[in-house]
């Protein structure tokens, strides 16, 4: 469970969070939709305690980032934008490398390493550097890394930016799966499909601020929409219209 | 623990692929040895001089025994014409060849009147011809006035003798020189040179990994991952001083390898000295070596993750670099050398110059330097460990 209370922070002159309050829930997906700018990386990247809040405090499973940041981040597994990979090593290296560094033991690190390969279909590219990779080979290698050391949250910076319909449709199983198995499962996205067909909860983020919470069938009614992308402009014009 | 083990193996293993760095350590480290031997080399070749001085005698015929006594000393007559005169003309023409070529352009006359004034007991007049402001004939020049000094005094004794003198009167000064430079002190200066590059070589080995594993880390968006798992700034930067502290090292023992095997090449028995890279040395200058590599990879760790991308990290480096240089330098050219006993890098480098000189090491200095070494490298390593808690550190704003 990842709870996010009443964060703020500004970035030179932006104000990139205001008064920022979620929850997002083992057993589910969370969405973190919003426009471009609205907040989304840095919400995440301060969940991970890399950007310190003016105010506010995010925890995981209960424990505060800023008071044990590696307690709360043994918890956490992330799939970054960009995907940050090593192009020397092998994903099979650069898998197990991060999963020693989640804290596993050199032993484990290598059979979750192995299970996690296996599950996401990695064998033919395991062994070969990831120089030259196609963005679905870097996303597959990027979720195994999140992924290996089986953290309870998972949290997935715009997992399906310059994917293809196939590498899409995988990461979206693998989403569902980590959620059949009660994981906690936060993305940030901006794309409508994608977060109507996966997410329990949709969280509409505008100018670092929470703007509707809801499930996009709830969000629809809540606007009086038929689909989730019009119930989203209706949400950030609306919200447009209170900031003037 | 686990977790720094995990980070340095995989730095190695990274910079290992990554034929920028490991180049940059290896051609250092081979070619620098090659370098200063080829160096070495032409230096002896221009100290030394030739054993047999071949130069111009005009009018040798006048002096015999002067040039007797000269040829005795291995200064010989290397004139094609006076040869022919003299000798036969089949040894001279088989001597032609060698002859022109290690003539010296030194001509020593002989006045007509030698004989007459000899035998008069008088000043017998040699005109020496020859460009003294040529550096390489100079040590030619010395040596011929030398003789020429030697043999006037032999014959100033004997006059001296035949008129019931002894010879000792004109010498109210006896003037004894002990030479305490041993062999191996007279090659220190060269050696300092050699000290010079070997830790220099930390300095430059571990330079692209460091730039690499920092600047170039947070360029491939792998810093913030990196720090979004549960690992302290401080477990991060240890494993990345260990790993660039780590290939500095390898780039040391490789340089002192080559430098074993290279300088044995030089023909040191020329200067009258041998230069020994031994094993005591080289154990000695791993040990040096190793606070050195921590603070080289400390500094340059720490200049790279300062600086915004990998460029901007390699022209601060090459700039900051500047100093153990000059620092180095100093030590090896003995400038303002009582300071820089004390001061990391020429500290070191006076301790080793004076350990391959067969003198006692200085343990003080060393210890002083030593010690200033790693504080530097601690400092530095707390300051990277704080600045990579900033925001503005991570992301490279």
């Amino acid at each position: 469970m990842i709870k996010v209370s009443h964060l703020s922070k500004r970035i030179g002159d932006v104000q990139a969070l205001n008064d920022l309050s979620f929850v997002a829930k083992n057993g589910q997906i969370t969405g973190l939709l919003g426009p471009n700018g609205a907040g989304k990386t840095t919400c995440l990247r301060t969940i991970f305690g890399l950007l310190k809040p003016d105010t506010g405090k995010a925890e995981i499973e209960g424990i505060d980032v800023a008071i044990d940041p590696i307690g709360a981040k043994q918890q956490l597994g992330l799939f970054p934008d960009p995907f940050g990979l090593y192009e020397r090593l092998t994903p099979r290296e650069y898998i197990r490398y991060f999963a020693e560094l989640s804290g596993l033991s050199s032993k484990d690190a290598k059979e979750a390493t192995s299970q996690v390969i296996a599950k996401l279909r990695l064998e033919d590219i395991s062994d070969r550097r990831c120089k030259g990779f196609s963005q679905g080979q870097r996303m597959k290698t990027a979720l195994a890394q999140a992924i290996v050391h089986r953290p309870s949250n998972i949290i997935l910076d715009e997992p399906t930016r310059g994917l293809d319909v196939m590498s899409t449709r995988l990461l979206r199983d693998i989403l569902i799966d980590l959620k059949n198995q009660g994981h906690c499962v936060l993305f940030s996205s901006h794309v409508m499909q994608e977060v109507a067909a996966l997410c329990d909860q949709v969280i509409v983020m505008a100018q670092g601020r929470v703007v509707a919470i809801g499930s996009p069938s709830e969000l629809c009614i809540q606007t009086g929409k038929d689909s989730l992308e019009e119930a989203f402009i209706q949400l950030i014009g609306t919200d447009e219209g209170i900031a003037a | 623990m686990n977790k720094i083990i995990a980070m340095v193996r995989k730095e190695l293993i990274d910079a290992a692929r990554d034929k920028r760095s490991v180049m940059a350590g290896l051609y250092y480290a081979i070619g620098t040895p090659l370098i200063m031997c080829g160096l070495f080399m032409v230096l002896i070749g221009q100290l030394t001089s030739p054993d047999d001085l071949k130069i111009t005698i005009t009018n040798p015929d006048n002096a015999p025994d002067l040039v007797r006594f000269l040829s005795n000393k291995g200064i010989t007559q290397g004139n094609i014409k006076a040869a022919n005169v003299k000798d036969s003309t089949a040894k001279a023409s088989t001597e032609n060849g060698a002859d022109t070529q290690d003539l010296k352009a030194i001509e020593m006359i002989i006045s007509t009147d030698y004989a007459a004034q000899m035998n008069q007991g008088k000043g017998a007049e040699i005109t020496i011809v020859a460009d003294n402001s040529d550096e390489k004939l100079q040590n030619s020049i010395r040596r011929l006035e030398r003789q020429l000094q030697a043999y006037s005094t032999e014959m100033g004794s004997l006059r001296l003798i035949a008129r019931g003198i002894d010879p000792r009167v004109m010498q109210p000064l006896k003037v004894n020189i002990h030479d305490q430079a041993t062999t191996d002190s007279k090659g220190g200066m060269i050696l300092g040179i050699a000290i010079f590059t070997m830790i220099y070589s930390v300095f430059i080995s571990g330079m692209n990994l460091a730039i690499d594993t920092s600047a170039g880390e947070r360029e491939r968006n792998s810093l913030a991952l990196l720090l979004s798992h549960p690992l302290t700034t401080r477990q991060l930067v240890l494993s990345k001083i260990i790993a660039v502290s780590l290939f500095a090292l390898l780039g040391l023992v490789l340089i002192l390898l080559v430098s074993k095997i290279a300088y044995t090449f030089v023909p040191w028995q020329e200067l009258g000295f041998s230069v020994n890279i031994t094993s005591e040395f080289m154990a000695l200058m791993l040990v040096v070596g190793i606070p050195v590599a921590l603070m080289a990879a400390c500094l340059q760790l720490f200049v790279s993750f300062m600086a915004k991308s990998f460029k901007e990290a390699q022209s601060y480096l090459t700039i900051v670099l500047f100093v153990p240089l000059a620092l180095s330098m100093a030590a090896s050219y003995n400038i303002a050398p009582d300071m820089l006993q004390w001061l990391p890098v020429s500290g070191q480098q006076q301790a080793l110059m004076d350990f391959i000189k067969g003198k006692d090491l200085p343990m003080l200095q060393l210890l002083v330097s030593t010690l200033s070494t790693l504080a530097i490298a601690v400092l530095l390593a707390f300051g990277m460990e704080r600045s990579l808690k900033s925001e503005r550190v991570i992301f490279g704003l």
